[in-house]
């Protein structure tokens, strides 16, 4: 934490950049702080309840933060995965941001908690099973020591997928209505995400309007199968939007879902390299096409 | 206004009746066809939803999801008081409804209605911080023009609060004129009492309620068990308001004032740089009540004209045909949020726009905490000197 802190002091001090944005610890648990003093540096934390991806707030849109000048981000390796996304998409160049590592041995599902309880389980993030990025290379600085592996969840997110995909077609149709029916069209999902990052979004757009903005299951299948859609190959499984969605809709089980489909049919998996190019951004001649008629 | 929930009580007609007699009555209003509104705790895993949760493989674990439901059945009815993910409000201003449909041939368009009048409903335990919202949201539906759904809803419905036990640190009700207890917008309250509730009917719509189903009430007036019930209710419901009062204290006059002579004062313009705009705060929000209006095709020459939720929060909000946004950065929008709530409204109707129910709090996992905002605010309206500069001096 000591070199964290020091690093993020020093960058500032220096003019390196204008803000560190990582975690600190408030009233209801860990969460996003902005530090823009070196002396205030001594705020930032982190810990299994950092579960945040601040690579979100890289988004050029976001005009409250881009006008507080060059970012000094915090990031473990998932949110590397993210900022690698915002580079192969050319949303900024590499020199636009100072990136600190932090080796990471999984988060917590919860970021509201007192204080950072051991993994268990129980309480881990699905997500981080399995991880094979937990010290980023992405990154200007690396910071703390080597983590263990975390735990194995009770059930995995590929075990989750594997339970729904056994299902027949009307349970999952079943399964799928009753979640999407839940849906309020708050767009939580879409602001959270750091790869969201479209100047005006498909289902903002009224002339023609593409998705229907009633949160009736016509608007709400169209907004949630766009979603995921725009996503493939894209996606880095922070998993932020389904920690943010305030129905509790399991957005993940779809992003793992289709993680595997390009996957199979693209041989693509998420990185935090941003030279290796993602299928929606690359075109080679042995692309599976059959679905062209 | 804010010591309503001391005075009601007093005046207010008062009965006993039992759980048992309670989903009796519940059934019997079923079996009649009122409907009936009330938290539903969903056993996640007894749901299609099951398929994929690794929750329910926890021994011991039961997830529940508390919603406000149409119930089917009266055992249905979850009486537990926990807070339900959705407010209230989905009942009066539904997230999606049809103003009206339009059916077009050549130069001829036709527009069918949509009622305005609804059947008789009963809410049955609903939050106060949920029942004092639709009589705050009540001004704005009345005041340039009527709501005539909103208002078509508010007069079939009879509300019964059941008084809260205050759910965690984010709830506020106190500070900002409500109450645990609070029958605000509701027609009377429950409140646990041993072997059953004590119900006091505040409105004639709760009176001629509890008159239309005597049957299954028991008058409290010189009842044997009367005074200890009596007692036990006022000393749940005072505990309930000193807890609820420990979490924030705030003068709203003078939060609505400064705010009013603030605009431009940076702890108001840059209150949101954590915030995603993503507008989970006002969808689960009591009070929000902004829509949108849209045109839905359904087909050639025919389609719905509906509103839907909307949230100040996005920036297509404020979006001028022009392609000009007044309100063009996530500050802005999230200081008319506060704005709006604490000191347009209060300065326009005489009421907060916000019942403290600490919803938007704990759905945002970004951080944005009203409770430490809204703190903030009151000490800068207070206390404008910092108030330990003295002890700062007199340090060793």
């Amino acid at each position: 934490m000591n070199e964290l802190r020091e690093i993020a002091g020093k960058l500032l001090a220096d003019g390196d950049v204008r803000v560190i944005i990582g975690w600190e610890h408030a009233r209801r648990g860990a969460r996003p702080v902005f530090i823009t003093q070196p002396d205030e540096a001594d705020k930032l934390i982190f810990d299994r309840r950092c579960v945040h991806n601040l690579a979100t707030y890289l988004n050029p849109r976001r005009d409250q933060v881009s006008e507080l000048g060059k970012i000094g981000l915090v990031i473990k390796g998932c949110d590397a995965k993210a900022v690698a996304g915002l580079l192969r998409e050319a949303q900024m160049d590499r020199t636009d941001v100072v990136l600190i590592g932090v080796k990471c041995g999984g988060v917590l599902e919860e970021n509201e908690l007192p204080e950072a309880l051991a993994l268990t389980p129980d309480n881990v993030a699905p997500r981080c099973y399995g991880c094979d990025n937990r010290e980023p290379t992405l990154v200007d600085f690396l910071v703390g020591e080597s983590q263990p592996e975390p735990p194995r969840p009770i059930m995995t997110i590929d075990e989750r997928v594997a339970a729904l995909e056994g299902q027949p077609l009307e349970e999952r149709w079943a399964f799928w209505t009753e979640q999407f029916s839940k849906c309020v069209r708050c767009y939580a999902c879409r602001q959270v995400c750091p790869l969201c990052v479209c100047e005006r979004c498909v289902v903002d757009k009224t002339q023609p309007q593409w998705i229907e903005a009633s949160s009736h299951p016509r608007g709400n299948f169209s907004w949630n199968v766009t979603r995921a859609i725009h996503l493939a190959g894209r996606c880095v499984d922070c998993g932020e939007c389904e920690r943010f969605c305030p129905v509790g809709i399991p957005l993940t089980l779809v992003n793992r879902k289709l993680q595997h489909i390009v996957g199979e049919r693209f041989g693509y998996k998420v990185s935090d390299d941003p030279e290796s190019p993602a299928p929606i951004g690359d075109y080679r001649l042995d692309d599976q096409q059959e679905f062209i008629k | 206004m804010s010591d309503a929930p001391d005075t009601h009580g007093a005046t207010a007609a008062r009965y006993f009746i039992d759980e048992s007699g309670l989903r009796a009555l519940t059934a019997e209003l079923l079996a009649a066809g009122t409907e009936v509104v009330a938290p539903v705790a969903t056993d996640v895993c007894q749901s299609p939803s099951a398929i994929a949760s690794s929750a329910c493989l926890l021994p011991g674990v039961a997830p529940v999801d508390i919603d406000y439901k149409l119930l089917g059945d009266a055992a249905e009815l979850d009486l537990s008081r926990g807070l339900p993910q959705l407010s209230l409000k989905q009942f009066f201003l539904p997230e999606h409804e049809a103003l009206c449909r339009w059916h077009q041939r050549g130069i001829v368009t036709t527009i069918e209605e949509v009622p305005t009048s609804f059947a008789p409903r009963l809410v049955l335990a609903a939050k106060p911080c949920d029942a004092a919202a639709l009589a705050v949201v009540d001004q704005v539906m009345n005041w340039d023009y009527q709501d005539e759904l909103w208002n078509g809803r508010r007069e079939a419905t009879t509300v019964f609060n059941l008084a809260c036990p205050v759910i965690d640190d984010s709830c506020f009700c106190t500070a900002v004129a409500s109450a645990p207890d609070d029958t605000k917008g509701a027609d009377g309250l429950l409140t646990p009492v041993e072997g059953g509730y004590l119900v006091e009917a505040t409105t004639d719509k709760g009176r001629a309620f509890v008159e239309g189903h005597k049957a299954r009430f028991t008058s409290v007036d010189g009842a044997p068990a009367a005074e200890s019930r009596e007692r036990q209710a006022a000393d749940e419901r005072a505990a309930a308001r000193v807890r609820v009062a420990a979490n924030l204290e705030i003068d709203p006059a003078s939060v609505r004032d400064w705010i009013d002579t603030h605009f431009e004062d940076p702890l108001l313009a840059t209150l949101a740089v954590r915030c995603n705009g993503c507008g989970a705060c006002t969808s689960v929000c009591p009070t929000c009540h902004c829509f949108d209006i849209v045109d839905e095709e359904e087909g050639v020459g025919h389609g719905t004209r509906r509103r839907c939720w909307d949230t100040c929060q996005a920036s297509t909000f404020t979006l001028h045909a022009s392609g000009h946004n007044p309100r063009d950065d996530q500050h802005v929008r999230y200081r008319q949020r506060i704005n709006h709530k604490y000191s347009i409204y209060p300065l326009k109707f005489g009421e907060v726009l916000c019942t403290g129910c600490g919803r938007c709090t704990r759905v945002c996992h970004a951080g944005q905490d009203i409770v430490e905002i809204l703190a903030a605010i009151d000490v800068a309206a207070r206390h404008p000197e910092p108030v330990d500069s003295g002890a700062e001096a007199v340090k060793p």
